[in-house]
């Protein structure tokens, strides 16, 4: 029988097992560390003859990773400590970083439809921001004979008052921010 | 060979002979095909309109039949109100205050995009293509690139839906490329028919504000001499009509490139005038005094543009 599992293991790791026979596989390599240990060296070797570039993690590269993370205090109120980093926080942040680029790599492909989905998000994002010299709301009062003139120019001049959000038409539309070069 | 390799060689040529057979679309085949959908399909949805910082959704209906067209939206957010086009007129009512506004606007045609019928002549001062290909709203679509030739106006991207050529994202940068305004579909379907709705503004409590009435004037009575413009830039409309007051008429002037706009407004000097460059979003204005008048020059163009305008502009009684 370990021949078998051998060369469950072997198709397995070209992907040619079928949907059940990789979930048996699995449920037996999770119970026997052998297997863990072989799956990982055929995976190595199989890594080895496709690619001149190998990276070997060890197993319990995740789980070291967790425990750190369960290690570290949670602050309910907002610390005004001055930030030092020792070894460990830069060991545990590096490791997170690598996870991360790993599962940014591996999500690349799923990505597609969700930009779609984030359009508004992503567009809200690319808004530049407003100038900080912008005339608010509370300057309008002051400058109201202005605004009102601009306000009249920029109704007539197109129809996008009407779909813009501060549009209130007391003055047929409202500038928001009115910056002054 | 093997059998197997002679299959894929075969399933190339197969694909090279079906794809020779329909040549791809350019950029321009591309607009008119969907200036043609926004006037004759019957769709739906909900468009996100980024103006100013500023998030905007709306329920979105544009109905045709029989070579009439109504487009409709309703804001999800307040205030809330209904704002429908037809024949040239955009009819604004106000849910909560019941406050309704008709607008005769008949130089304009969609909330969207405006996009000329005649690219051809754009040629000089435009360029078009498809730079690529996305999803919007999850449905797959062409991206024109509409982008000038020179400074003087903004660049235009337009995502247009591969099947019905609707256009589901419309985005206008900056010369540095940044995103200035956007106008984003959500979701969008396409029905046989949609009902028009009749606009029952009017009533005795609370009658419709009519604004704007045009009636193109010739620009000959303008009080202004337009000396220099950009490359492309043309004559829309003018009229001369009260604006803040009914006693202070003002002279507009609309010009356009076929995407951009500018407007020419002059009137009597007032205290309210400040000089100078001054922007709210896409648009940018320039003010300054002649002798008594004040002149402003608005647009979606860059700064340069409306300066370059309104400093070319000069009184018409004025010999210099």
């Amino acid at each position: 029988m370990p021949e078998d599992l051998n060369q469950k293991i072997s198709q397995f790791l070209d992907n040619e097992l079928d949907h059940v026979q990789a979930l048996n596989l699995l449920k037996k390599v999770q119970l026997q560390s052998e297997l863990q240990d072989k799956l990982n060296r055929y995976e190595a070797i199989s890594h080895a003859m496709r690619t001149d570039i190998f990276l070997l993690t060890k197993a319990d590269f995740s789980k070291k990773i967790s425990q750190q993370i369960q290690k570290e205090p949670v602050y309910l109120l907002s610390q005004h400590k001055a930030f030092k980093p020792s070894h460990k926080q830069i060991a545990v942040a590096a490791s997170i970083a690598i996870v991360a680029v790993i599962a940014g790599h591996s999500m690349n492909d799923r990505d597609q439809y969700p930009k779609a989905a984030l359009a508004i998000q992503v567009a809200q994002n690319q808004l530049p921001e407003q100038p900080s010299n912008s005339v608010g709301h509370a300057n309008q009062a002051v400058q109201d004979p202005l605004n009102k003139r601009i306000n009249d120019y920029l109704q007539a001049h197109n129809s996008s008052v009407y779909t813009n959000g501060e549009a209130d038409f007391q003055h047929f539309a409202r500038v928001t921010a009115y910056s002054h070069k | 060979m093997t059998v197997v390799k002679l299959f894929f060689v075969a399933l190339l040529l197969s694909i090279k002979i079906a794809s020779a057979r329909e040549p791809e679309l350019n950029a321009q085949q591309v607009l008119e095909k969907m200036n043609h959908a926004m006037e004759v399909l019957n769709y739906q949805g909900t468009v996100a309109f980024l103006k100013n910082g500023k998030l905007e959704p709306m329920k979105y209906v544009h109905a045709a039949a029989k070579g009439v067209q109504q487009e409709r939206l309703l804001s999800l957010n307040s205030p809330l109100r209904e704002i429908i086009r037809d024949a040239g007129k955009v009819s604004c009512l106000f849910k909560e205050s019941q406050q309704s506004i008709v607008d005769h606007r008949p130089f304009e045609r969609s909330f969207l995009v405006d996009v000329p019928y005649n690219l051809d002549e754009m040629g000089a001062i435009y360029q078009f293509e498809v730079v690529g290909e996305e999803n919007v709203a999850m449905l797959p679509s062409y991206v024109v690139a509409i982008q000038p030739k020179d400074t003087a106006r903004y660049t235009r991207k337009i995502w247009i839906e591969k099947q019905q050529f609707l256009p589901l994202k419309i985005v206008l940068y900056d010369n540095q490329g940044v995103p200035l305004e956007q106008v984003v579909f959500t979701e969008i379907e396409v029905k046989d028919s949609l009902p028009f709705v009749d606009v029952k503004f009017l009533d005795s409590i609370h009658p419709a504000k009519h604004i704007h009435q045009l009636q193109s004037q010739s620009s000959d009575q303008a009080a202004f001499i337009v000396t220099e413009l950009p490359k492309g830039f043309r004559e829309v409309f003018f009229t001369r009509k009260p604006m803040h007051n009914a006693e202070q008429p003002v002279d507009h002037l609309l010009l356009s490139d076929g995407f951009t706009s500018v407007s020419i407004y002059m009137e009597s000097k007032s205290a309210a005038m400040q000089s100078g460059l001054q922007s709210v979003g896409a648009v940018n204005s320039y003010s300054r005094t002649i002798k008594n008048y004040q002149l402003t020059v608005m647009g979606e163009a860059p700064a340069e543009t409306v300066k370059f305008i309104a400093e070319g502009i000069k009184l018409r009684d004025l010999k210099d």
